[in-house]
């Protein structure tokens, strides 16, 4: 499989839907497999709130696997010996693309907690730049789960004639009152780690590690699944040699720990409050006073829903809701709740229905 | 799929009408329908195999429990909806026609005909009838609530159901004299367009 990564600019700049305007930014994008000589075998893959570039492959820098490499890959669910597939990590995010990371070209100075607000919406506006730049003019199809998936939709209705098909897996139409209140859990510990400094942190050279951590520990605790759980870990006891803290008990806290710890090392505080922030406030009918028919009535690409029955984040209801208004609006779409045990994560893995289903959707007219 | 059933069912489908059909199977009727009669259609299935079938042949599909779901297709605004061969493994058939009728403005019906004379010289032996459209064993089938054509027709007129149209088929799956004159005998299948008062 052919990986290329590249930060690719865009001088045009991009006016976001918070009113503030970004006069340059970046992309930092990885590609896979080869564009076809009529440029129509592109699959644009949406990452989830804290996933990046890299989706599939070994990183050339630390040899790591992409967060979709189960289904991404030749002869996988996603072929790329048959399509040209692309990711881009997404404004705001800390893995290359312009973010609070990022130098703010008006100061010199990285932009940290300064750096606009995003959204999804202003993520499909990117993509769709950097789909002119790639010459792509039509995608096969454009893919994600979670909050990835609510970019997919959200693609379909911003371009609707720009995309064949769209796979919006473990997804909604917006956040849910509980969704938004777990985030707010997490944001609430990075803003009170005493290195937050009010988000001033680059500039005082620290990095509110604590506060990050806590934050994902719980956010893996609604990504994963009661069962999943008991079955990983039950009530075994953590072996004494390998335990992170002297705290922990049980594997899971074990688990949590090591997780949250790898993440604090890697993730920025302020794009993960970004992140979330993003996607609590996505809304597909914002524009449509609510109306979730009306916002979707533009849909040209035929839809591929697939929610997981141990999905809690964002469970199968919601990936119902999506179907439903799609029907009310006369627009081609399939929707599959499919069994699993690993919750809200379900749709990183390559179960055997959940590859065939995809196969059969990217191969059908 | 060229069957007279499916001649008949694609016969009663109007041109670019919105079909939801129920128990949509492999999607071959949808798949013929959008085909020949360019409508827009949207299946509904339980089993895996066949809600896989449906995607291959990239026919919209929906993974549902008929039991539980059709009124969720409410406000929809169907044109037709088909139940083929299906009403009598519902827990509650007389419901669903209900709300079948609730959500489409007409609604396509076919049922195997327990009144079918061999089916009551199965009966008369002392064995539960298996006839073509009747397969099963009785500790395999599926059927819940079989029903004659003429126990069909009376809930029609119970439940004010319309009948528009309505054929009769044999064992062999095609139309014939006999099953036409005296359907509740010689009928083995029961094909009807109803619609509501």
């Amino acid at each position: 499989m052919k990986i290329k990564t590249e930060l690719i600019k865009f001088d045009q700049g991009l006016d976001l839907e918070c009113g503030e305007r970004l006069d340059t930014f970046d992309l930092m994008v990885e590609t896979y497999g080869q564009l076809n000589d009529d440029k129509d075998n592109g699959i644009l893959i949406c990452h989830a709130f804290s996933g990046n570039h890299h989706a599939a492959g070994k990183a050339a820098y630390d040899g790591m696997r992409g967060w979709w490499d189960e289904i991404i890959g030749s002869r996988k669910a996603i072929d790329t010996d048959k399509f040209f597939v692309v990711c881009s990590n997404n404004l705001g995010g800390c893995s290359g693309s312009s973010g609070p990371l990022s130098i703010n070209p008006k100061t010199g100075e990285s932009y940290g907690k300064d750096f606009p607000s995003v959204s999804v919406t202003d993520w499909v506006n990117s993509q769709k730049l950097l789909t002119d730049r790639l010459g792509i003019s039509k995608w096969y199809m454009v893919v994600g789960g979670s909050l990835g998936g609510m970019q997919a939709l959200q693609w379909s209705i911003s371009y609707p004639n720009k995309l064949k098909k769209a796979g919006i897996f473990a997804a909604a139409t917006k956040s849910s009152t509980q969704n938004i209140a777990m985030n707010e859990v997490g944001r609430e510990a990075i803003r009170k780690d005493i290195n937050f400094m009010d988000g001033d942190y680059l500039r005082h050279k620290v990095k509110p590690k604590n506060g990050l951590k806590a934050a994902r520990m719980l956010g893996h605790i609604t990504y994963s699944s009661e069962e999943i759980m008991d079955q990983k870990f039950g009530r075994k006891f953590q072996d004494i040699k390998s335990k992170i803290e002297g705290t922990v008990d049980y594997e899971v806290e074990n688990y949590l720990q090591y997780k949250g710890e790898k993440f604090s090392d890697t993730f920025d505080a302020n794009s993960y409050i970004l992140m979330t922030k993003a996607m609590d406030s996505y809304d597909t009918s914002y524009s449509t006073n609510g109306n979730l028919e009306d916002a979707m009535k533009k849909i040209q690409a035929k839809l591929l829903i697939v929610g997981f029955d141990s999905d809690w984040l964002y469970p199968p209801k919601r990936s119902k809701e999506i179907q439903l208004a799609a029907m009310k609006v006369d627009i081609d779409c399939s929707c599959v709740i499919l069994k699993g045990d690993q919750g809200h994560d379900s749709f990183l893995f390559a179960s055997e229905r959940f590859v065939n289903i995809i196969k059969g959707f990217l191969n059908s007219k | 799929m060229n069957t007279p059933l499916t001649h008949i069912i694609k016969a009663w489908v109007p041109e670019k009408s919105k079909v939801i059909d129920f128990g949509c199977g492999d999607g071959s009727l949808l798949k013929d329908l959008i085909d020949q009669k360019n409508i827009r259609g949207y299946g509904v299935e339980i089993d895996h195999s066949k809600i896989q079938e449906c995607i291959d042949k990239g026919i919209s599909v929906v993974e549902k429990d008929i039991d539980e779901g059709i009124q969720d297709f409410e406000t929809c605004n169907f044109d037709v909806a088909i139940m083929a061969s299906s009403i009598q493994c519902l827990k509650e058939p007389h419901l669903a026609l209900r709300k079948m009728l609730k959500l489409s403005k007409q609604c396509i019906v076919t049922l195997p005909n327990l009144g079918f004379w061999k089916c009551r010289l199965d009966l008369v032996r002392g064995k539960m009838p298996v006839t073509p459209n009747l397969p099963s064993s009785w500790y395999e089938t599926k059927n819940l609530h079989l029903c004659t054509i003429k126990d069909f027709e009376t809930l029609c007129v119970e439940e004010g159901f319309v009948i528009n149209e309505r054929f009769f088929l044999n064992d062999k799956g095609v139309k014939s004299i006999a099953a036409s004159i005296l359907p509740n005998t010689f009928a083995s299948e029961g094909v009807y367009l109803l619609a509501k008062k």
